[in-house]
């Protein structure tokens, strides 16, 4: 399991002193939000129940606000005020071309990070060395 | 802003808690009234379709509360505004009073101790707030707590006056014009700082606290009436003014 925590935490570039699982999950969770928001415009809640319905049930779905604060600070995300039909001001959040690119990369670095961590679970050697390195794909 | 939702208590009360978390521990105002409003939304499209409010902010609100404080970045300014105008003004306050009794001076213990108490007040004020926010105290034990900060500062003014009663520390003596230049420059303070907070408030409780003391003391008007007279022109003069401020407020659509 550690070995799989550690490879994560390399790939997604995120080492902080405290490997933990919900850090290990807040560094996808932002990669599946923008990957959400690429498709269609979204405002919060309906962020969260399409994460859900995508099979993430167990996180609380306020989580996803501190992170789309960061999101917008990095000016990955831009957001607009709408009203809607049932009343409240709803946020929109739409990407940013620096959103698209930050997305680019996440995909890229969850594919090398899949590919290595299914290797790690069926014990399939790459012959080289299986520290992260980017250089070893 | 948003008309009122309706929402369930429990989610209003940690609404009202994360404002308050969030505003000690230092936040742009605007930028709290967004993220509120946007939890706002999303606990009120929840509980239409049945969630409890643990699914959105999780066991712990104060966790939460927490984890939303930590991508804000924190309105030094404005901090820094609430400061100077807290310690500044009590400066001012006991400046103009003893002005109006004749030239100045202030031992070295008073002025320390004047500004240690400014920054403990404000420190007991920030943690004590956000300690209330983040915990589910019960109304009785906020009272207590909230009454607790109010009156460190009254208790430690209380025991700097005996201190400086029993302890010799060095006076500065101000002559009369040395006094009335440091008149002139609280005066031109609370003025300015009047200005950058667009709030009177400072300003007319000086002058409500010091001058019906000075102007009475004009009037052919007897020692015992004058001191009956006075509390009540200070205490009505602000309960006045607070009433205006209020519904002159409440006009403007807040």
């Amino acid at each position: 399991m550690l070995v799989i925590v550690t490879l994560v935490m390399q790939g997604i570039g995120e080492v902080k002193e405290n490997l933990s699982t919900t850090q290990m999950l807040k560094g996808i969770l932002d990669g599946c939000l923008l990957a959400i928001i690429k498709d269609k415009e979204v405002y919060g809640y309906e962020l969260a129940e399409k994460l859900e319905s995508y099979g993430f049930h167990s996180f609380s779905e306020g989580t996803i606000y501190p992170l789309l604060m960061r999101m917008q600070k990095e000016e990955l995300v831009t957001t607009t005020l709408k009203k809607s039909t049932a009343g409240p001001r709803r946020k929109y959040y739409s990407l940013t071309p620096k959103g698209e690119a930050e997305l680019e990369m996440f995909i890229e670095r969850w594919n090398y990070l899949q590919t290595n961590v299914n290797r790690v679970l069926r014990h399939e050697s790459d012959s080289e060395h299986l520290k992260g390195d980017e250089t070893d794909e | 802003m948003n008309s009122e939702l309706k929402l369930s208590d429990k989610s209003r009360e940690f609404l009202d808690h994360l404002r308050v978390y969030l505003f000690s521990s230092g936040k742009h105002s605007d930028e709290i009234e967004e993220i509120v409003e946007e939890l706002e939304v999303h606990l009120f499209e929840a509980e239409k379709n049945g969630k409890p409010i643990e699914k959105i902010i999780g066991k712990s609100p104060k966790e939460y509360m927490e984890m939303v404080s930590n991508e804000m970045a924190t309105d030094y300014r404005s901090w820094i505004k609430t400061i100077s105008l807290i310690v500044f003004g009590s400066f001012s306050f006991t400046i103009f009073s003893d002005l109006m009794k004749g030239n100045l001076s202030y031992s070295v213990l008073e002025i320390v101790g004047h500004l240690v108490i400014g920054a403990v007040f404000i420190a007991a004020i920030a943690t004590g707030f956000k300690y209330i926010s983040a915990t589910n105290l019960s109304i009785k034990k906020q009272g207590l707590l909230v009454t607790a900060i109010m009156i460190l500062p009254i208790a430690l003014f209380v025991g700097l006056i005996y201190a400086n009663r029993a302890i010799d520390t060095p006076v500065i003596h101000f002559g009369t014009t040395a006094s009335m230049i440091i008149g002139g420059i609280t005066a031109l303070f609370i003025i300015g700082a009047s200005f950058w907070a667009k709030t009177w408030i400072l300003l007319i409780v000086v002058a409500l606290l010091t001058l019906p003391d000075f102007l009475l003391g004009l009037t052919p008007l007897t020692h015992e009436a004058q001191l009956m007279i006075s509390p009540w022109i200070t205490f009505g003069g602000i309960g006045l003014y607070l009433w205006l401020s209020l519904s002159w407020s409440r006009k403007n659509g807040k």
